[in-house]
């Protein structure tokens, strides 16, 4: 694994996306709601002439009431659909530092289905996110 | 994958793809040694391909097939269905192995030694020496090589263009909006309306790039005929017409499945056994037709068999015993109606169930799959002759004509193929009731199912009834429905994109696409909504039986256009009576006569409104916005100042005594109309604007110009044409430059060669003025007529 990682806060816990998953990083100025939306999906916001689907990271990991969000916002293409996701905040990009861990069984039910592991990272310890459990939302009740 | 590889899985498979009419064409044709040539390059590519990579197996089935090919090609062996189907069998595991070698997989272990036994000679094939006789009987001219040249391309970077270009039109709009703030300056407007329109012309071959030609799908039809009529031990043939019709790459894999599904129809269901046709005294072999043809905005697509036909009574019976339908509805059905049976859920006109077809999987789905891209599906039969299925299909999936819509805080698009009408609430056509949970809406005589868009939406608070915009929607099926909105906004050519998974979930949204300001929005699905609503269901098992009555019980003239008349006065004429509205230049019209007369896509016709005495009428003005009225024999023009609107005529028409051309008035949004007398107008003026009394014109015709260029357009101005020694007398004679008229009986209409009249012949006409030409012919008309 080559090795940077975009920082992020998501629900006031560090949480790092690879590099290699994110297309860019964009200002959101307007979101429009997309009425009958699951809940973590915040709406649609435009990059240049693609619509692209806002999902709320924190919503998305089963977090009832989120604080503000960073109005910059990683971008994420998965299945061809580009997808902005909001965070807390986006911190920096950071090296990582040694391999990653497994997940401690104490992260959680939410957590765990939405991360690759632990990383060691020149600020710290961090989730490493994975995208596309993320975007398909909290897991039901069944989880 | 390494470049190579990836080259040479792409240029197999294109390959293949070319390749597969050919080899159906060749059996039915085996003295056709331009296909056998096509079909032997095709494996001795592969075949030597194979040299670079190590595929020994590929390269053994080609070379099997390629020495079994060139026995033929050096006449020593000939084309037999058996040789065909061994080669055809080869073909297929290529395709199979080209497929496993591009996923990565290992090559699917098989009886490759059965398939290259497959090709050796049979006892009962044919000897050479009458494969000789053949080859003497004819050569066949050889077909035009394409001329166009291409290039491969990934699709990855079309689509990073194409969404290039997206991003440049946006820009250019956004440009555009600023320019306009800060107030034009000449100086930037030029350039930027050439930029605009370059812009554009890009644009449009961008969009042309996403196109391929229907050939690509046409190409695997015949091998699928030849196969499926094999197996049903029947004889068909396929006539392919359009192939060089465009589509989008989308659209084409759209219509790949339902374009399949109704060929095996055809071919199980419409195409009778060999014994069955014959004693129905019809050729032993069957044949289907697929043809495409661009009309307008949409492809059609239509199959036809020459097979045994759709009988309606028995279609009607099926239905009854099926359920859908009791007796008496099914008695009360047009036979149009009854065809439309087929496209019932679950229902087959299949006898017994095949292994091909009449699993009750039928036309319903292929109807589903076709509107699903806002295409329609239609039959027609003659039971004994043959049955067509028409698809309509838009020309590319990705842009769409959209009516914009607010409702709350929200805009959405919707599609503006379903929407046959727009009213406000404000109107009193319109009565809105509630009736349990539901709205419904009585406008003109029809009970109408409403959605209050809102509460689709589950906003939190409805739309506001008494305040709305109605939008009637007919489905497919015929059903009409309103969606009552907030507002209506404009209408717009929507670039769709396709939904993420998770909004595809709500179930309620076709799309996203962008406005020219940059904001997202959604497109709404219709037939989604209907479905979810219940709106659509019924219809689909009962033909619109109800609808259909209920149209032709309509009052024709409940809509006018309310315009501006010559003479300040407002006036109103009934929609059914007009067929268009032209702009027309002031000078095309001659108003020499009592009645001034214009020209209008060749014909003359009388143009009323004018006050005579008004200045305004036609001299100061460049053109002149005309109606024109039909009553399906005779056509008039009728002279706008400025076209108002159109409304609803709600109110009593009250008599007026002042214009005999006039019905009476009527109060339309608080104003007082006059609204005209259609029947009365074409008692007095239809004559002359019906075609029946063709007047004559004289014209020598030895005269190369005249009979190349003017001829036509005297005929199509209406006029029929007399030689110089026809004794006749004419209307009207047109003469060139210096040349007498020979028996001069009407009027001379002379005509100059060059612009400039230069005291030569000032009376005349410069050759290439068709205005004044035809207000020439006009003026003549009106003396004569």
């Amino acid at each position: 694994m080559n090795d940077l990682m975009l920082l992020t806060r998501i629900a006031n816990r560090p949480a790092v996306f690879r590099a290699s998953d994110i297309a860019s990083i964009i200002e959101i100025d307007a979101i429009t709601p997309v009425p009958q939306a699951p809940d973590f999906v915040a709406g649609l916001t435009a990059l240049r002439s693609r619509a692209l689907t806002v999902i709320d990271s924190r919503m998305a990991l089963g977090l009832a009431q989120p604080g503000p969000a960073d109005p910059r916002s990683p971008v994420v293409e998965i299945g061809g659909h580009p997808y902005a996701l909001l965070v807390d905040t986006v911190e920096d990009v950071v090296a990582m530092v040694g391999a990653p861990t497994p997940l401690a069984a104490t992260l959680g039910p939410q957590w765990s289905r939405c991360a690759h592991g632990m990383i060691e990272t020149a600020a710290g310890p961090a989730i490493v996110i994975d995208v596309s459990a993320l975007i398909s939302g909290p897991q039901r009740a069944a989880a | 994958m390494d470049d190579l590889l990836a080259d040479f899985v792409a240029e197999t498979r294109e390959m293949l793809q070319a390749i597969e009419g050919e080899i159906v064409a060749w059996e039915a044709d085996p003295a056709d040694r331009e296909r056998l040539d096509a079909i032997f390059r095709f494996v001795h590519t592969v075949k030597g391909n194979c040299g670079f990579f190590d595929f020994p197996r590929l390269e053994k089935l080609s070379h099997a097939a390629e020495s079994a090919l060139s026995e033929v090609r050096a006449g020593q062996r000939r084309a037999s269905g058996q040789l065909v189907s061994a080669v055809l069998a080869i073909i297929d595991r290529i395709n199979d192995m080209i497929d496993a070698i591009d996923g990565g997989e290992t090559i699917p272990d098989g009886a490759d030694e059965i398939l290259i036994a497959a090709l050796e000679p049979k006892g009962d094939e044919p000897d050479s020496e009458s494969i000789q006789a053949e080859e003497l009987s004819g050569g066949r001219a050889p077909r035009q090589a394409s001329g166009s040249r291409s290039i491969r391309l990934p699709v990855e970077l079309l689509d990073r263009v194409m969404s290039g270009v997206s991003d440049m039109v946006l820009a250019r709009n956004e440009l555009a909006r600023r320019l306009r703030e800060h107030g034009t300056d000449p100086a930037l407007e030029g350039p930027f309306d050439r930029l605009s329109s370059i812009l554009d012309t890009v644009r449009e071959g961008a969009t042309r790039m996403r196109m391929q030609r229907l050939e690509h799908l046409f190409g695997a039809l015949p091998r699928m005929v030849r196969d499926l009529s094999a197996e049903l031990g029947k004889q068909v043939m396929i006539d392919l017409d359009g192939g060089d019709v465009e589509l989008d790459r989308e659209m084409i894999e759209s219509v790949r499945d339902p374009l399949t599904h109704i060929l095996r129809n055809a071919i199980d269901h419409g195409i009778e056994p060999p014994s069955e046709r014959l004693s129905a005294g019809k050729r032993e072999i069957g044949t289907i037709t697929v043809s495409a043809r661009r009309t307008g905005n949409r492809i059609v697509i239509a199959v036809s068999d020459d097979g045994r036909g759709i009988e309606p009574g028995r279609l009607r019976k099926k239905a009854v015993a099926a359920g859908l339908i009791d007796s008496a509805q099914a008695a009360a059905l047009s036979e149009e109606q009854t065809l439309e049976l087929i496209f019932a859920a679950g229902f087959s006109t299949a006898d017994r169930v095949s292994q091909v077809s009449g699993r009750g999987v039928g036309m319903d789905v292929v109807r589903a799959n076709i509107e699903r891209i806002g295409g329609s599906v239609t039959v027609s039969s003659k039971a004994g002759q043959g049955t067509i299925v028409f698809l309509y299909v838009p020309l590319t999936l990705s842009i769409v004509e959209g009516l914009t819509v607010t409702v709350g805080a929200h805009t959405l698009g919707l599609p503006r193929s379903y929407i046959v009408e727009i009213a406000r609430s404000a109107s009193r056509a319109i009565s809105v009731d509630r009736l349990g949970d539901g709205i419904f809406l009585t406008f003109r005589n029809e009970r109408v199912p409403c959605l209050d868009l809102g509460e689709v939406l589950g906003l939190d608070q409805g739309v506001d009834l008494d305040r709305a915009t109605f939008v009637f929607i007919r489905l497919v099926s015929g059903d009409l429905f309103a969606v009552a909105v907030d507002r209506v906004l404009d209408n717009e050519d929507l670039v769709l994109k396709p939904l993420p998974p998770v909004l595809e979930g709500i179930g309620l949204f076709g799309g996203t696409a962008l406005l020219d300001d940059g904001r997202p929005i959604l497109k709404l699905d219709i037939p989604a909504l209907a479905d979810r609503y219940g709106l659509a269901s019924q219809a689909r098992a009962r033909p619109s039986v109800q609808g259909a009555a209920d149209i032709h019980a309509e009052d024709p003239g409940e809509h006018v256009v309310v315009f501006e008349a010559f003479g300040s006065r407002r006036l109103a004429i009934r929609m059914p009576a007009i067929r268009h509205i032209h702009t027309l230049p002031a000078s095309a019209i001659d108003r020499s006569g009592p009645t001034p007369l214009v020209s209008v896509d060749g014909m003359i016709l009388p143009i009323l409104g004018f006050i005579l005495d008004d200045e305004d009428a036609t001299s100061t003005r460049d053109s002149v916005i005309a109606l024109r009225l039909s009553d399906g024999g005779s056509d008039i023009l009728y002279a706008a100042r400025s076209i108002i609107d159109t409304a609803e005529l709600t109110g009593p028409v009250v008599p007026a005594e002042d214009d005999p051309l006039l019905e009476g008035t009527v109060l339309i949004d608080d104003t007082i109309v006059g609204a005209i007398d259609t029947h009365r107008l074409f008692a007095r003026y239809g004559r002359m604007g019906a075609s029946t009394h063709r007047p004559t014109c004289r014209l020598a015709r030895t005269d190369a110009w005249a009979k190349g260029f003017l001829e036509p357009l005297i005929r199509s101005a209406g006029y029929d044409i007399l030689d110089e020694d026809d004794p006749r007398t004419a209307d009207v004679a047109v003469v060139l430059d210096q040349a007498e008229p020979a028996a001069t009986t009407g009027d001379v209409v002379r005509l100059r060669s060059y612009p400039d009249a230069a005291g030569t012949a000032p009376d005349s006409i410069y050759r290439y003025d068709r205005d004044a030409l035809l207000s020439a012919l006009a003026r003549a008309h009106s003396k004569g007529g």
